[in-house]
């Protein structure tokens, strides 16, 4: 068997693998976790932190737990197993005319199952929030190979753990009716405009993404070199529909990986409060960092080069100087463990130890 | 016995890694490759999807799994960065045809045509055997 493709996910970093499995059932999933002593659970692969990079692990990959099963049109509802990819996920809903609203960058591939244990939030942050909002329960596998189902009140040991507390399933999702979306790209003089006019477009009534371009990121789009804002509103108000506004959305899908290949390999996530924006936006053009985000929600994705890490610590320093938080999607994993806050690490440490005190899951991430 | 290459043999497939290296060069490993990848999902495995290809093959690892791909270009469609990944895979798949590591069946098929101008040999499964995705 070849390994070497399980010891990567898209965060660069290199791990090593023992083993890789692929239940293709719930119940193998329990067999494989009560007989294990390490696993690293992987979904889509395509974190960002490293949270899918074995330690010397066996590899849990999730992807043939692809079955959609029950759905509730009365109650918009859909029971859906952890490996069922968000794109063939929404292809099922469309003949029902319904959606599972969040949609990170990598809606083509991503896994429900990684998106719930990351608490994925993506560009329509600003209306939908983040997964667990949408998340009605999970069932999660225990270290033990015991299968349990969590509710609202439950639910908190594993979403957003990144797979150190449990393996996630199963999941009943909430939906909404299918939206018919249209978007604008807008061109602003300054960060000032760029600000002010993130603040009322926030204020619009059918708004649901705001997208930031820096300027670097424009041109590098083939756009004019100035900050840009890309708008999606859940009715006509947008100047680009159908087909344009697909080609608009699958431009902004391209601008993480468009930087990568600038030799900006690195992505961070710091999420600010909107009155601090501008003071580490300045900061990051001064130093001559590209950047795009969720900026509606502040979220802002500055890239690095490989050899920049004294300059990513010194941009977690003006972070939690500013009141922020170092990482506001994207995770800790690996990458970001060192910038984890104490008291969240304690709170995060008693967590683990309550829901899997043989260390069994994920190794080596978050704390 | 199976049969060695010679050096030239082994110097032109070493080229073609090389080429293959190149072109897979500036792969970030964002998996964006697999949104539409008829193989991955199938089968769903990484190993044979389009990233797992460009994993292994830089780090000059050439599995079998590369005749898994149709060469559908899907992958290439999907590549933010326009990588032209079947025509790695292509490569691959003569440098690995050069250090006489074909599959069996790519060797019994080219026997075949060979033999008989017809890559199922003389006894061609029947029409409705035949499908085509």
């Amino acid at each position: 068997m070849n390994l070497l493709p399980y010891e990567y996910d898209a965060s660069q970093i290199k791990g090593k693998a023992k083993q890789v499995i692929f239940p293709q059932s719930i119940g193998q999933v329990k067999s494989i976790v009560a007989t294990s002593p390490k696993i690293t659970i992987r979904g889509g692969g395509t974190g960002l932190s490293g949270g899918a990079v074995p330690n010397g692990d066996i590899v849990l990959d999730t992807s043939k737990l692809k079955k959609i099963g029950k759905l509730d049109q009365q109650r918009k509802t859909v029971e859906v197993e952890a490996g069922v990819i968000l794109d063939d996920l929404e292809a099922f809903l469309e003949d029902y005319n319904l959606e599972f609203p969040v949609n990170p960058s990598s809606h083509t591939i991503c896994t429900i199952g990684g998106m719930i244990a990351t608490d994925a939030v993506g560009s329509r942050a600003i209306k939908y929030g983040a997964t667990s909002k949408w998340a009605r329960w999970i069932e999660v596998v225990d270290s033990k190979g015991n299968i349990g189902r969590k509710g609202a009140t439950e639910m908190s040991d594993y979403t957003n753990m990144e797979g150190i507390t449990g393996v996630i399933v199963k999941a009943c999702l909430n939906l909404i009716p299918k939206q018919k979306r249209t978007a604008s790209l807008i061109p602003v003089k300054d960060l000032d405009e760029l600000l002010e006019l993130t603040q009322k477009l926030k204020s619009h009534e059918s708004i649901s993404m705001v997208e930031m371009l820096d300027e670097f990121t424009s041109k590098g789009l083939g756009l004019e070199e100035k900050y840009h804002l890309i708008a999606e509103f859940e009715d006509n108000t947008g100047k680009m529909k159908d087909e344009k506004y697909t080609e608009l959305l699958n431009l902004r899908d391209k601008v993480g990986p468009l930087l990568s290949r600038e030799g900006y390999l690195m992505i961070e996530d710091p999420k600010l409060h909107h009155n601090k924006l501008k003071d580490f936006l300045t900061w990051l053009k001064i130093k001559k960092i590209p950047c795009f985000g969720h900026i509606s929600v502040g979220i802002i994705h500055p890239r690095f080069k490989p050899n920049e890490e004294k300059l990513i610590s010194e941009m977690m320093k003006v972070v939690k100087k500013l009141g922020g938080q170092v990482s506001g999607e994207h995770g800790i994993g690996i990458l970001k463990k060192k910038f984890v806050d104490p008291q969240d690490k304690n709170i995060i440490i008693n967590v683990k130890k309550r829901t899997d005190p043989e260390n069994k899951f994920n190794s080596g991430k978050i704390i | 016995m199976k049969e060695k290459p010679t050096k030239q043999e082994k110097i032109q497939a070493n080229n073609l890694i090389e080429e293959v290296t190149e072109i897979l060069g500036p792969c970030v490993k964002c998996g964006m490759c697999k949104s539409n990848c008829p193989v991955f999902k199938t089968i769903r495995e990484e190993s044979i999807s389009p990233r797992g290809h460009s994993i292994s093959l830089l780090n000059k690892k050439l599995e079998e799994s590369l005749f898994d791909c149709t060469l559908c270009k899907s992958c290439e469609r999907n590549c933010p960065l326009g990588i032209k990944i079947c025509d790695s895979i292509t490569k691959a798949r003569e440098a690995l045809s050069l250090k006489k590591k074909n599959t069996k069946q790519n060797e019994e098929m080219l026997k075949n045509l060979e033999e008989t101008g017809n890559p199922f040999g003389n006894n061609p499964p029947k029409g409705e055997e035949l499908f085509c995705c």
